[in-house]
């Protein structure tokens, strides 16, 4: 029979691998139950024609419980620069790491033609020991225009609309609207599952310059 | 790292990784109430997706300093 600690396990890349349920692997086994038990409840609601927001509400704090730990990039201050103009007059750009591509631009994470989100799962260890890259995507692209994969989220969410991780239709329009000055040529993504160092390495050597390129003033940044 | 640069940048993140994110001394975030993976709401609610975007650029604009922000989400 399967123990809880074996189903919780499963959940988080293995034989049940489930990406919105993976932070289960971190829970307890009574705060596991106890997680399951609250779902039903939230789930007959639903049977019973109510609002699913209780239940989204429910696996939000199951979730934060587990992932909003401080992690081991922690830090006593940091830098602020004031953007220092309108966003009318500014130039503004879009770095996300959900790791959209342009259809026929794809990365190919290791070499790999068309590597499927399947794969990128699979081999999660591997990206998180990669040094990422950086997808440039032209603001002349429509959000239908993507392709999305990335091993460590639920990408089925951008797969319908890629706004929800990469809003390039809602910056363009912002652009069009005159509500920011220009949007920059090139919007940014990268799978942000990679190796951290490796990360603030290219960061630092390559990707800054290409951004200063740009003339970009202020980034919207989309952590996945 | 973009700020020593000087650009001026917004995170916006779901508020599942509050803790880790606010530890990072981030110049400005705005948290939204989504699970993860959907940080700027569920698919094709467009509307919310431009008044997420609209918070994120105004504290863009207007932070003085250090700021953190919720944005709401499942009516809570």
């Amino acid at each position: 029979m399967e123990s809880m600690k074996t189903f919780k396990e499963a959940l988080s890349y293995g034989d049940r691998n489930n990406l919105n349920f993976k932070f289960m692997a971190h829970l307890s086994d009574e705060e596991a139950a106890d997680f399951i038990e609250r779902s039903f409840d939230l789930m007959e609601d639903l049977l019973n024609g109510k609002s699913p927001n209780a239940l989204r509400n429910h696996i939000i704090e199951g979730q934060k419980k587990v992932y909003s730990k401080s992690g081991k990039f922690s830090y006593e201050t940091g830098f602020f620069h004031p953007l220092g103009k309108s966003l009318s007059e500014a130039t503004i750009g879009l770095l996300t790491s959900s790791g959209h591509f342009l259809k026929g631009e794809d990365p190919m994470p290791f070499g790999k033609e068309a590597m499927k989100q399947e794969e990128a799962v699979a081999r999660i260890a591997d990206f998180l020991r990669e040094r990422p890259q950086l997808s440039i995507i032209p603001k002349t692209a429509e959000s239908e225009d993507l392709e999305v994969r990335h091993g460590g989220y639920d990408i089925s969410g951008a797969e319908l609309d890629a706004n929800i991780t990469f809003p390039i239709d809602r910056m363009k329009a912002f652009e069009k609207g005159h509500q920011i000055g220009t949007l920059s040529d090139d919007l940014y993504s990268f799978v942000g599952a990679c190796a951290q160092g490796a990360l603030k390495e290219v960061m630092k050597n390559n990707w800054i310059d290409q951004i200063k390129d740009r003339g970009i003033e202020g980034m919207v940044l989309v952590p996945v | 790292m973009l700020e020593e640069e000087g650009i001026a940048t917004v995170v916006i993140a779901t508020e599942v990784f509050e803790e880790r994110l606010t530890s990072m001394k981030l110049p400005r975030i705005l948290f939204t109430a989504y699970p993860m993976g959907r940080p700027l709401g569920y698919p094709n609610q467009k509307e919310v997706q431009e008044q997420i975007l609209k918070e994120g650029l105004r504290l863009l604009e207007e932070s003085k300093n250090f700021t953190i922000k919720h944005f709401g989400g499942n009516d809570r």
